[in-house]
């Protein structure tokens, strides 16, 4: 299997460069052994070993970097791959159907209604692909107006809802905003939607059978609000509560590969938001104790 | 086989598992559907008999169809198996099967083309079942059977090849290979030829697909697998089977 040939390359590179700095540890003793009289040959040699030694350990770790972004990217192209075909595939499927069989009016309604959802899921996979490489392009503009960050959760909350067929009640909005002042920022509208909406969408999708997600508007301080959304789903491992935001990055857990994920969602996230001048973390108590997602987001003076 | 095929759906993405539902059903066949490789498995191992063919995706949560296909060959269980999935490297193909599949078709699919596979699958079933039956009443050395060479014993039956006291299992697809190969005894048969008349495939599989079956046999049949005397690569062609080669 390929990921086991990753992970052998990396035993392989670790182990050779543990044996070359042995044995440049080793040569370095017989350097000190050979020469303890001569001071400057003494002193010229441990420096020159030194930087082998640096430099071993630096290629080192570079290289085993270097496989695990490899391996990581290869996991993206087979989800990606999922993703793409999977939905062109059933909207295949059911267009042949429908060509070819007698298929009566309530299962044609039917039919269309899952074509409908495919293309959705298509568009969705496709702009979060190229929302993820815009995102590396640091200068370009965005555009900037005055956004209700209450409302844009709202609609946000809405969408997600609609598109899960989940009640009010496990899809929760709470306003702890200060009465009727809404929180306001300045951005785009687009991005920060997005943001908030794939916030969303993974609490729903890593919550398991019990679905119990509540998201929060919430002001920080002064020059701050807080978009919080807080699930009691799969949680994640200590480790990882930074890696989550890392590109292509996903937490190599059983429970979590059992949900499909591009590695995408929450790299945007964090891109849209320090694109905002804002910032993001993720905390959990651990498996299977949920977990919450924070955007701090700086406010509109008053 | 009975009037209604029974056919096994592992697919948790639940619109392809019901538009297939749907028209394996307009086909005549009854359908059950699993949505993970840990329930496909517990629904074959409750009712082994269950079932006529499977149609199982490799891209599942938890278990993946590999796995799945695999853990179901360890287990004995001959059902055939058509695997499906987005991944249509030559790698993946091989790797499907190697864990053992008996079809491949990469997503998205020609609805009618998967129909006749799946068709072609069972029917070769329904031969098999018939000349395993008919096996039952013929004599024992019947040459369709058993083929003898250099002191082995191939049994198409039950699907044996026995050396001495040694005695290995082949599944289906090697026996065909194996059969194919000792009918045309002595020439040169294509990869290509292999891949049409004994698995029915035609479309642009990897014709290297075989080359791993070959390598399994040579282990099978050889005394010395890397110095092959029985059965010899033909450079640009394909294989040659020698049943009794001179020294």
């Amino acid at each position: 299997m390929r990921f086991n040939s990753y992970r052998k390359s990396v035993y392989f590179f670790t182990v050779l460069g543990v044996c070359m700095v042995a044995l440049a540890v080793a040569l370095n003793v017989g350097w000190v052994v050979m020469h303890w009289r001569h001071i400057a040959w003494l002193v010229l040699g441990i420096i020159f070993f030194v930087f082998i030694i640096a430099g071993l350990v630096l290629n080192t770790i570079y290289l085993v970097r270097e496989i695990r972004r490899n391996e990581q990217h290869d996991s993206f192209i087979n989800a990606v791959t999922h993703e793409l075909k999977t939905p062109i595939a059933s909207i295949r499927l059911y267009l042949e159907t429908l060509q070819t069989r007698e298929v009566d009016q309530g299962r044609q309604q039917e039919f269309y209604r899952t074509m409908l959802d495919d293309t959705d899921r298509l568009l969705h996979t496709v702009e979060q692909i190229l929302r993820a490489s815009r995102t590396g392009h640091r200068r370009r503009q965005i555009h900037q107006s005055v956004i209700d960050l209450g409302e844009l959760v709202r609609e946000c909350l809405e969408l997600a809802r609609k598109r899960t067929h989940l009640d009010p009640s496990s899809l929760r909005y709470i306003d702890s905003g200060n009465g009727d002042a809404p929180a306001l920022v300045q951005g785009d509208s687009d991005e920060l939607r997005a943001a908030v909406s794939n916030l969303i969408d993974n609490a729903i999708k890593y919550s398991g059978e019990e679905i119990d997600v509540s998201v929060e508007v919430a002001p920080v301080d002064e020059r701050q609000v807080a978009v919080r959304v807080i699930d009691r789903g799969i949680g994640i491992p200590r480790t990882d509560l930074k890696e989550v935001f890392k590109r292509f990055y996903r937490v190599p857990r059983r429970v979590a590969s059992k949900v499909k994920g591009t590695g995408l969602g929450l790299f945007i996230v964090r891109s849209v938001v320090t694109k905002h001048g804002g910032k993001t973390f993720a905390e959990s108590e651990g498996e299977g104790q949920g977990s919450t997602f924070t955007i701090l987001l700086p406010k509109v003076p008053e | 086989m009975r009037a209604r095929p029974v056919v096994l759906i592992v697919e948790d993405e639940q619109h392809l598992a019901e538009g297939l539902r749907f028209n394996l059903e307009a086909e005549g066949y009854e359908v059950e559907i699993a949505g993970d490789g840990e329930s496909a498995l517990e629904v074959l191992s409750r009712n082994p008999l269950q079932f006529d063919a499977i149609v199982l995706d490799v891209m599942l949560p938890g278990k993946n169809g590999f796995e799945v296909a695999s853990e179901l060959r360890a287990t004995g269980r001959y059902i055939p198996i058509l695997m499906l999935t987005a991944r249509n490297r030559p790698a993946d193909v091989l790797r499907g099967f190697e864990a053992g599949a008996d079809d491949y078709l990469p997503k998205p699919f020609e609805l009618a083309i998967l129909i006749a596979r799946l068709g072609g699958l069972l029917r070769r079933q329904t031969w098999f079942n018939r000349s395993q039956n008919a096996s039952e009443y013929a004599q024992p050395d019947d040459e369709n059977q058993l083929f003898n060479f250099a002191g082995k014993t191939i049994d198409f039956g039950a699907l044996q090849l026995r050396a001495g006291e040694k005695v290995v299992r082949l599944t289906v697809m090697e026996a065909e290979l194996l059969r194919y190969l000792a009918k045309h005894e002595g020439k040169a048969v294509s990869r290509r030829s292999v891949l049409e008349e004994v698995w029915g495939l035609n479309e642009e599989t990897d014709t290297r697909a075989i080359d791993n079956f070959i390598v399994r046999l040579r282990k099978y049949i050889e005394d010395e697998p890397s110095r092959p005397r029985h059965l010899l690569t033909v450079r640009g062609v394909g294989y040659r089977f020698v049943a009794e080669p001179e020294n």
